[in-house]
């Protein structure tokens, strides 16, 4: 394909390959004279811009000279050093000139543009060539046999390569070899050829084949094959090339023989040697292999004789043609079709030479242009060497990267091996370990060293205390632990305090009952309560026992310090407790009032709490009525963020275990919303202890910025823990994986993937997710790992898809890539199967095996097992979960998406049906193996309850287990709110904390005692009285023992109360 | 750390010059100078022959896969200026389609993204560019963009589908309007960047480094950052990463990764985009991350062959 044009005559060089942009140089020929007759020389360069699609080449510089030139040579000398930034232009003039020129000096238009200059040889220098390994160094060639050596650093003094050949003639051609620096060949007119050894400084060998018919016109040698080179005859009875080996030099090595008049120039491509370039006076330019002597390409050219020809050193599929129709062409040999470009007319390129004022244009010297077709150019027979990539690593899914290597063969007979290597590439080792350490955890369970190791491992306060917190709920008694981490520890402060406070409070409680008994004495007890106060808390706690007031107020009894009034000791002596109290107040003596309002019974102390807390108001109150009020919500809404750590403290020591999470969530919200980012981050502690997964993961997220591997694991380990503590502490029960968490644990276990991990990977994908990405790296994750879905038995399901349940609305679900399916692809459409489904459904999703199993569940529902008894089935473990033969019928890979699409309508719609809980969907999304998450979080080697062989309930406590879940059976029946179904439903799952419990018979009588009378009263359906039990119970018990099930109990009689049951 | 976990010995007659994992990494499909593309089964570092794909009668240069939703689809793409589309059907690979608008050598093939459908790139020695797009039964849609790289395009590559807003929010069944956008490099040296306005391809940006020719292009998956990013590399050795980060997309900003002493051949984005592949002339396979910083470094070495791995030194790397 033709790329440009030039309207010279001229002889040309293109600029050295080092160099960039690419130009070309062209000069006067000294060897034909256009139509202008002009004597006339000019150098000039153009620009080979191939991004402008037009024919023109931009010119850009030139020089008038006097000299016409039969040779130039560009040569890169001078371009590393700056010297000579665009190389050194070589020109052999008419006159026996050799001149240097400074290429980029004559683009800029300067004047002083020859470096040098000689005229040693006698006649015209129609030979040049440069070194290319010392490119200081330039062979010339003239007449009488005259060769020089000259060397661009001493210019003036060239050498010679040994004695003058005999008989002396003209020399046509010197060509370097390619392969050993010092080895020069030149030829003549006549046929002979001269190889001289420069480090000899003489000829060594003469090539001839004798037959005189060989008139060298072009001589070169193979750019790999230091012995090899190639001769041109122009001599039009033997147009033929000749491939010489010096090893063999008594005959050609090989004849090319395709043209059919003398060869004018040939041009060895240094990029590929199985290219070598023809033209003759036949008026073809051919590109041959000369190993093989095929002709691979012939160019489409005018019909006019090409005298010269250049490939490109820089672009190696470019070459230039200077022929004698006084253009210079520059193809390509790529092939393709020059439409864009405008078709060449001769007659335009004479158009305005008018030389003889005649008023004619000359004819053109050729015959009549036959019509150029914008013919579409067949490219090379072989590729060039070039575009034969010959490497090529390319990433694949799961951090794989698959590589070539084609080993050179031994021989150049013998094939080579061609294999492809796929290796795994981890670039985030450190993260791979943790992960490692956190699944090593996860299957042993080994929670406690996990946080220790962390808390040990940790580089600053606030993650030690963090671990700290999570640490704890693997502990026994988690309120006080985390007291002790708040800097509470209850025994040291009892320890401390105690001694003292008993003194205290021995005085305090002499004086109250001499304040009683004799009214006049004074109690002076100093008044250093803040700080002391708290402490006194943690001494209620240690006596907790709920409601104990006793000590509240002989705590309350040191602020009375007020001497007693005559007054009240009437109203007291009358036994008018209300009048006294009455009067106690009016007084501020509020202590007083408060004792004598407890001695006035029930009602009169309540009256009086209430109005002791209208009354005062200063900070202690606050606490000392949430103490009292049990009111926790108001503190927390109020105190000073600073007090953070007190306030819960309090709410530990305080709080209701139902009440306690959301409390915990309360204060976390204010430190999250606060402006101090120090408190920010501590809501992560608060977090943390209420159990919340989704805030601890935005709180965290938050504080730490960027998607660096090792953050994520950091979260993802926080995260993973917290979520196995909620789970074994049951304080809330397995939460549903929010968007937030989703989105990281989707993150991780890309990033997993990335890294090889691709089983681990598949773990930790939330399943209760529509997101699109989400589901495509779960299918592409278990396909990955050989967990092709077997193929579905039904595609009904499809069909049957019920409408969204409302609730669902805003984020259907998606199986993926069904939205972006586009039309014209074939797709199976809901119960209509196309016949052209691919093969093998892409992303089916793993579940389709277990499709049937969830049909039965509308007929035959069981509520979900225990938490503590994971759904999960490990990786593949089904049987069925054989890979897919390729040859799968089309009907049976149809299922696959008509099941897909069940799968996600399934889920959706027993939700509200079947009260399941959407919090724990692993236990309806059974059907997804591979796939846990959220809860699935608990390591898979776990054991599932089921296969524990328990202990019996004993026989008496057995109606406590058919009590309390005939009870949740009766509300079940009786609720209609989905959330309420939800709840108890959840509650019936972690009442089997109780039975076991009840099994292993570790509660204490007074507790197995209250639980039988709770039962007692649901019996009789007396559910407040129940629940008066309950809190009995509660207030009387150790947090650590109930916790697990009195919560859930309170849930199922308030639920049980309200549905009226 | 990079560890060779499975070497396939594909018995190609002659130089292999490509080989891509499908979708999900079970199936590895190589392409060779002996004018045949071979599919293997690598699940389990096995190797099992799976199909041996002629039709070609030239050198196969590239083969991509489509993605896993449509089907097993493969294309290739050879000197003998075809493409074929081969899918499996039944177990038994055919040609789906030969696409014969090249006037010359098609030197590289892409599937976009498949949010864009069924859509192949191919960009060929004769200077054009074709868009394959299958519209159902058996027929394909060819658009071409001639003169896209004088003297020849030697790779393209397609950005990533932009999420206009959440999938989620489409109605079910209309396509979401996505930008059609990719890169491509050529023997003119230039990277340029092609965009579908109204159905019509049309330049949109031409990024020009590099001094000699393009030899691949990378256009790296969307991290759900709103940054594109573009890897170059070429005959002059060097790798340029373009990032933009103007949603219009008209701000190009090119950071030299590296300047190789050898001719670069192709660049590969991880997964994740965070990691590329560099194949150089010398054989060589290195690795590149981003630092925190912005800075490239050079994380392994895949030596010549035998695929292990040296880790650059500090000194190594300060030398390059």
């Amino acid at each position: 394909m033709k790329l440009k044009e030039i309207n010279r005559t001229a002889i040309q060089s293109w600029s050295p390959a080092q160099h960039h942009p690419i130009y070309l140089a062209t000069g006067t020929s000294a060897q034909q004279l256009d139509a202008s007759f002009s004597t006339n020389a000019s150098l000039e360069f153009f620009e080979l811009d191939l991004a402008d699609p037009s024919l023109d080449m931009k010119s850009c510089g030139s020089l008038s000279s006097a000299h016409r030139y039969h040779k130039l040579v560009w040569g890169p000398f001078g371009m590393d050093a700056q010297g000579y930034p665009s190389g050194v232009l070589v020109a052999g003039g008419e006159n026996g000139d050799v001149i240097l020129y400074d290429s980029a000096k004559i683009m800029a238009g300067e004047s002083d543009v020859i470096i040098a200059q000689s005229d040693r040889h006698t006649g015209p220098v129609r030979a040049l060539d440069v070194n290319h390994f010392q490119t200081n160094l330039i062979a010339s060639g003239g007449n009488e046999s005259e060769i020089y050596i000259w060397d661009m650093n001493n210019f003036g003094s060239p050498m010679t390569p040994g004695p003058k050949a005999q008989p002396q003639e003209d020399i046509s051609c010197v060509s370097w070899n390619k392969q050993v620096q010092h080895i020069l060949a030149s030829a003549s007119p006549s046929g002979r050829t001269s190889v001289w050894d420069l480090r000899k400084n003489d000829l060594i060998i003469k090539v001839s084949d004798h037959s005189n018919r060989m008139h060298c016109s072009g001589l070169a040698w193979n750019p790999e094959v230091a012995t090899q080179l190639v001769l041109a005859s122009e001599d039009d009875r033997m147009p033929v090339i000749q491939m010489w080996d010096l090893r063999f030099a008594t005959s050609p090595l090989k004849i090319l023989e395709h043209h059919t008049r003398g060869v004018l120039a040939i041009a060895w491509s240094l990029a590929d040697p199985e290219l070598l370039l023809s033209c003759g006076k036949d008026s073809r330019i051919l590109c041959w292999n000369p190993n093989t002597g095929e002709v691979l390409y012939e160019l489409p050219t005018s019909s006019q004789w090409c005298f010269d020809i250049q490939w490109c050193p820089r672009n190696p599929a470019v070459l230039s043609a200077a022929g004698f129709d006084g253009h210079i062409d520059i193809y390509s040999i790529m092939g393709g079709s020059s439409q864009a470009q405008s078709q060449r007319h001769i007659s335009n390129s004479f158009g305005n030479m008018d030389p003889f004022g005649t008023g004619q244009t000359l004819p053109p010297l050729q015959l009549p242009q036959a019509a150029t077709a914008p013919a579409t150019v067949n490219p090379l027979k072989k590729p060039p060497k070039w575009i034969r990539r010959p490497v090529g690593a390319s990433f694949a899914f799961g951090g794989k990267l698959v590589s070539l290597e084609n080993a050179k063969p031994p021989q150049p007979q013998q094939q080579g091996s061609h294999v492809v290597h796929i290796s795994q590439v981890v670039t985030e080792t450190d993260f791979l370990k943790r992960s490692d350490q956190l699944q090593a955890t996860l299957s042993s369970g080994s929670f406690v060293d996990f946080c220790q190791e962390k808390i040990s491992a940790a580089d600053n306060e606030f993650e030690r205390t963090v671990w700290s917190f999570l640490k704890v709920n693997f502990e026994s008694d988690v309120r006080s632990r985390y007291l002790e981490l708040l800097g509470y520890n209850k025994e040291e402060v009892a320890l401390k305090v105690t001694p003292c406070i008993e003194t205290w409070l021995n005085g305090s409680v002499f004086v109250s009952r001499v304040s009683f008994d004799k009214r006049e004495e004074s109690v002076s007890v100093s008044a250093k309560v803040p700080p002391l106060l708290w402490r006194f808390f943690y001494l209620i706690h240690h006596f907790y026992a709920g409601v104990t007031f006793k000590i509240l107020i002989k705590i309350l009894s040191f602020f009375s310090l007020q001497d007693v009034d005559g007054l009240i000791t009437q109203a007291l002596l009358t036994g008018d407790f209300e009048g006294a109290v009455e009067l106690c107040l009016h007084d501020n003596r509020m202590a007083d009032s408060i004792i004598l309002a407890i001695a006035g019974g029930a009602d009169l102390l309540e009256k009086t709490q209430r109005k002791y807390f209208n009354k005062a108001n200063s900070k202690i109150t606050k606490l000392i009525s949430a103490v009292v009020m049990r009111d926790w919500h108001d503190i927390l809404r109020t105190c000073n963020l600073q007090n953070w750590r007190e306030a819960l403290a309090a709410v530990m020591t305080y709080a209701q275990p139902e009440e306690f999470s959301s409390l915990c969530d309360l204060l976390g919200s204010r430190l999250e919303a606060s402006e101090d980012t120090q408190l920010q981050s501590q809501a992560c502690l608060c977090y943390i202890c209420a159990g919340n997964v989704e805030k601890l993961v935005s709180c965290w997220s938050r504080a730490q910025e960027g998607q660096c591997p090792l953050s994520l694991q950091d979260l993802v380990e926080k995260v993973v823990v917290l979520r196995r503590a909620v789970e074994l502490t049951q304080r809330s029960g397995p939460a549903a994986i929010g968007v937030l968490l989703a989105e990281k644990m989707s993150q991780y276990a890309s990033l997993l993937a990335s890294q090889g991990s691709l089983s681990t990977a598949i773990t930790y994908l939330p399943d209760n997710t529509n997101q699109a990405a989400v589901q495509q790296l779960r299918d592409r994750l278990s396909r990955a790992l050989g967990h092709q879905a077997a193929p579905a038995q039904t595609h009904r399901a499809a069909s049957q898809l019920p409408s969204r349940p409302a609730q669902h609305g805003s984020a259907p679900p998606q199986p993926p890539f069904s939205q972006v399916r586009p039309a014209m692809v074939p797709q199976p459409a809901a119960g209509a199967p196309a016949p052209t489904a691919p093969s093998n459904g892409w992303n089916d999703p793993p579940a389709l095996t277990r499709a049937p199993k969830k049909k039965q569940v509308p007929e035959n529902y069981t509520p979900p097992a225990p938490i503590t008894a994971p759904i999960l089935t490990p990786l593949g473990a089904d049987p069925h979960t054989q890979p897919i033969s390729s040859g799968t019928p089309q009907a049976m890979v149809q299922g696959h998406h008509g099941n897909q699409v069940q799968y996600a309508g399934m889920h959706q719609t027993q939700l509200p049906s079947q009260s399941m809980n959407p919090a724990n969907p692993n236990s309806n999304m059974e059907g997804a193996p591979g796939a846990p998450t959220g809860d699935a979080i608990q390591p898979l080697q776990s054991i599932p309850a089921e296969k524990i062989t328990k202990k019996p309930i004993p026989d008496e406590h057995l109606v406590l287990k058919t009590t309390f879940e005939g009870l949740i059976q009766k509300c079940l029946t009786v609720a209609t709110d989905p959330q309420t179904k939800r709840k108890l439903d959840d509650a019936n799952k972690r009442l089997e904390a109780l039975y076991d419990k009840l099994r292993e018979q570790t509660l204490s009588p007074a507790i197995i005692g209250g639980l039988h009378n709770i039962a007692r009263t649901i019996e009789s359906r007396s559910y407040t009285e129940g629940l008066n039990i309950h809190t009995h119970i509660v207030s009387n018990s150790n947090f650590s023992e109930t916790s697990a099930f009195m919560p859930v109990l309170k849930v199922v009689l308030t639920q049980a109360n309200k549905l009226g049951v | 750390m990079v560890s060779v976990i499975n070497t396939v010995d594909t018995s190609h007659e002659d130089m292999i010059h490509d080989a891509q994992m499908d979708y999900y990494g079970t199936r590895l499909a190589t392409c060779s100078s002996d004018r045949t593309v071979k599919i293997f089964d690598v699940r389990n570092g096995g190797q099992i022959l799976v199909a041996d794909l002629r039709g070609h009668e030239g050198p196969v240069w590239q083969v991509a896969w489509a993605h896993p939703m449509f089907g097993n689809i493969l294309a290739s793409c050879s000197y003998d200026r075809k493409v074929i589309i081969w899918k499996e059907e039944n177990g038994a690979w055919d040609k789906m389609y030969e696409y014969n608008g090249h006037e010359s050598s098609v030197n590289s093939v892409c599937w976009g993204p498949y949010e864009f459908g069924l859509i192949l790139a191919c960009g060929s020695s004769d200077g054009a560019i074709s868009l394959l797009t299958f519209t159902g039964d058996q027929q394909w849609d060819v658009k071409k963009i001639s003169n896209a790289h004088t003297i020849g395009c030697n790779a393209v590559s397609w950005a990533p589908a932009v999420i206009p807003g959440s999938l989620i929010d489409q109605p079910s069944g209309q396509k979401p309007n996505y930008v059609k956008r990719f890169v491509s490099g050529g023997c003119d040296n230039l990277v340029k960047l092609w965009k579908e306005e109204d159905g019509q391809w049309k330049e949109d940006q031409k990024l020009e480094a590099h001094s000699d020719w393009v030899r691949d292009v990378g256009w790296a998956p969307s991290i759900g950052l709103p940054t594109s990013t573009i890897a170059s590399c070429s005959q002059d050795g060097r790798v340029f990463i373009w990032t933009c980060d103007d949603p219009a997309g008209n701000t190009w900003t090119a950071k030299l990764l590296h300047k190789f002493n050898d001719v670069v051949w192709h660049v590969s984005w991880s997964i994740t985009g965070n990691i590329l592949a560099v194949s150089g002339g010398d054989n060589k396979v290195t690795l590149w991350k981003e630092s925190m910083d912005g800075q490239w470094a050079c994380i392994s070495d895949v030596s010549k062959g035998q695929g292990a791995v040296s880790t650059i030194t500090d000194s190594q790397q300060n030398e390059q």
